[in-house]
């Protein structure tokens, strides 16, 4: 009996022992820690199921890229080699559950800045909330309103649709003239998405700025499954060349059924469906020679694209490469800020010019933001399919092959 | 005098329950919204359970009450409080307009014309740019907070707004479900025919529970509206994640019952939002499918709802009561 009374107290006093011990060695650890390097939480939301999940996972792809190259080279130096640990999370395709995601992000996992989320009604919704909890938030969506509503912690890296619309116009009557060809009547066609309906928007306005007879504007629901009655309508218009700004599984079907039915005149896609591998391989030879508006395009910077296709096998799709450009930014912000808190961050950004790095993959070359957090250095590019590959034709200056234009 | 007892307890639990959630968190909003899906399911409960007029088309009444709210405070400046309840005669309006044609389709086939008219009011939302913003969507102007604006920096009001609008909801579901009203209900659910040979006006009776659960759903879109702060016509009008989903969380519950329509909004909407937590960072949609074998396993477990554990539980509870 008072063995065993004997023996309890003794395990109680070494219970009190050892945890007086490590209460007391605890701060020390704590803090060691803390100095050492606490990793920065980068949260990343994208579709990862739905229609858009390839974009999304492609964009996921470029992020990756970019946060274990940084963390190879000793992670953020100005927070002592703090790694990046990215949190990714499905947005789904309901804007409802991107907000609740970007929620969790904030509240659960204290993140420093979001990175997302590819559609532009995802990108809105996260907005909502990282504008009310002033945690910045990085985007390559094109929408005009994602920069256009005056928010403090928003970051859009590539030009607004309405000027990929006006370029997708612009670049193309270029590209014509310099091959001796005239256009004045044109066809648009677009899915009635945020992306679609906004990007047609410039391209009606440059149309009618450079006095082009648009003989064509009609919109489609997304995921339309017959589109021959569209390609009839292309066919009767006697435009000279079309512009349609679809997703993928869209783009597939109308270039196919044009194709098919011996439409030759040149198209030249709104990005997204008509600038990802998916586009030839659902595509062949029909593909070729398609052109193609594009925020960004990876044969401007191999050296830095190439990385991507080694590991994934598939050249480097602009989402992926504006992405990588965005974190690689915010990386240059936090190391400016020498702090992970988001605000400091949001300082960092505002106004500031980014050089180095991923950003020389930009057009630009890199990446300024002005007062509405638009990066006024992005110009689109236009790309041509050849080979498989993906040629920037347009502007001139940056040009990596001279455009095929035949009608 | 029991029963009272249990139901007091259950709402002064759920009175407290967003008080110990961080008042900007996360899991207040995931509340919010699973107190928001339980009255929208006890909504479509009304025509769904007791009428048993299975609707896929509440969102086009739910879409409305979000966009006719947000469009008054756009244009007006009208507080949504006032917005609700136009969006709720508009909604009732609506409710009227398609319940004429389709009340007298029985099933699948009113399933299906139903399913149509949120498909449409989709494709208004999306063209009749001037008015919705178009397929950009809409977001609720961020004005001084306060309760006469419907505005809070928090989300703690949001919760409580939301836990309201679930009890007045399920008391006028009880209320139908007691009323001479319900009693015509249950015989025209039992037999048509009959209940048209006892005098009962069946086409009025399922016209009033129409208007009134179409009244209901637009008054919570004008809550949700509010919560989600951005919303565009694939989201307010989208078949599966509002339509289908009221309908599936009130069927998981256990439909006609005031009960089925809670339970099922506690289990699907938090599970949904913790598989994505915990498995969308691994293999892209796996957190989805996770969710969709789940739903299946729990369908195929209680294919009669949620409610029929309830019952067997309170049923134990009972018998051990007894000595």
């Amino acid at each position: 009996m008072s063995k065993t009374t004997s023996h309890r107290g003794d395990l109680s006093r070494r219970t009190l022992l050892a945890g007086t011990a490590s209460l007391l060695a605890s701060p020390m650890i704590v803090s060691s820690a803390r100095a050492q390097a606490k990793p920065v939480n980068i949260g990343v939301i994208m579709p990862l199921s739905g229609a858009n999940a390839q974009f999304g996972i492609n964009s996921r792809n470029g992020i990756e890229l970019v946060a274990d190259e940084i963390n190879a080279a000793g992670g953020i130096k100005a927070l002592g080699g703090a790694k990046i640990n990215l949190i990714v999370a499905d947005a789904t395709s309901t804007p409802t559950t991107a907000g609740t995601v970007a929620q969790r992000l904030i509240t659960q996992n204290e993140v420093t800045a979001i990175l997302g989320a590819f559609a532009s009604s995802l990108t809105i919704a996260i907005s909502e909330v990282t504008e009310r909890r002033d945690i910045p938030l990085l985007t390559m969506s094109f929408a005009d309103q994602i920069t256009g509503r005056g928010f403090k912690n928003i970051f859009q890296i590539v030009a607004k649709a309405s000027a990929l619309g006006k370029a997708q116009l612009d670049y193309t009557l270029a590209i014509a003239q310099a091959s001796g060809a005239k256009i004045d009547k044109i066809a648009i066609m677009y899915e009635d998405t945020a992306y679609g309906t906004a990007q047609a928007a410039g391209l009606r306005a440059a149309a009618k700025a450079a006095n082009i007879d648009i003989a064509m504007d009609d919109a489609y629901p997304l995921g339309i499954t017959d589109t021959t009655p569209l390609i009839n309508k292309l066919r009767a218009s006697g435009a000279q060349a079309v512009f349609p700004v679809s997703y993928l599984n869209d783009s597939l079907l109308l270039i196919r059924t044009m194709r098919q039915q011996r439409i030759t005149i040149p198209a030249i896609g709104g990005a997204a469906g008509y600038v990802i591998p998916d586009f030839e391989k659902g595509l062949g030879e029909f593909a070729e020679n398609v052109l193609s508006i594009a925020p960004a395009n990876y044969d401007l910077a191999p050296d830095l694209t190439e990385r991507f296709r080694k590991r994934f096998g598939y050249f480097m799709v602009h989402e992926a490469l504006e992405h990588a450009v965005a974190l690689d930014v915010l990386v240059q912000a936090i190391e400016k800020a020498k702090s992970a808190k988001a605000e400091d961050v949001t300082m960092a950004l505002r106004g500031a010019k980014f050089t180095g790095g991923w950003t020389k993959a930009m057009t630009g070359g890199a990446v300024e933001f002005d007062s509405t957090g638009l990066n006024t250095l992005s110009v689109p590019v236009m790309a041509q399919w050849r080979n498989k590959e993906l040629v920037t034709v347009w502007p001139k200056d940056v040009a990596k092959g001279t455009a095929v234009w035949k009608s | 005098m029991k029963r009272w007892i249990a139901i007091l307890a259950v709402i002064a639990i759920a009175a407290v329950l967003p008080l110990l959630l961080s008042p900007t968190g996360y899991w207040i909003r995931v509340l919010t919204f699973t107190l928001l899906f339980a009255a929208m399911a006890q909504v479509w409960n009304i025509i769904g359970g007791l009428a048993n007029q299975t609707s896929l088309g509440h969102a086009a009444f739910f879409g409305i009450g979000a966009y006719t709210s947000t469009i008054l405070v756009l244009k007006f400046g009208i507080s949504p409080w006032i917005g609700m309840f136009a969006g709720g005669i508009l909604g009732g309006v609506a409710a009227l307009i398609i319940a004429v044609p389709t009340m007298r389709l029985q099933g699948h086939y009113f399933a299906l014309a139903t399913l149509a008219f949120g498909e449409v009011m989709r494709v208004i939302a999306n063209v009749w740019t001037s008015l919705t913003g178009g397929p950009v969507g809409l977001s609720v102007p961020f004005v001084p907070p306060s309760i006469a604006a419907y505005s809070f920096k928090q989300l703690l009001p949001h919760a409580y707004i939301a836990l309201i609008a679930l009890i007045i909801v399920t008391v006028i579901f009880e209320w139908i479900r007691r009323s001479a009203m319900g009693y015509r209900l249950r015989a025209i659910k039992e037999n048509p025919a009959a209940a048209e040979v006892i005098g009962i006006d069946t086409t009025k009776v399922k016209l009033q529970t129409a208007v009134i659960s179409g009244v209901l759903m637009a008054m919570l879109g004008t809550l949700y509206a509010q919560v989600a702060v951005f919303f565009d016509p694939d989201t307010v009008f989208s078949a599966a994640s509002i339509s289908i989903r009221v309908a599936l969380i009130a069927i998981l519950g256990g439909v006609g019952t005031a009960i089925g329509p809670i339970l099922g909004a506690l289990f699907i909407i938090p599970v949904e939002e913790l598989m994505n937590d915990l498995f969308s960072s691994g293999a892209a949609g796996l957190s989805q499918l996770i969710f969709g074998v789940i739903l299946i396993a729990v369908i195929l477990w209680r294919p009669r709802g949620f409610i029929t554990v309830f019952d067997s539980l309170m049923a134990r509870f009972s018998n051990k009561a007894r000595p």
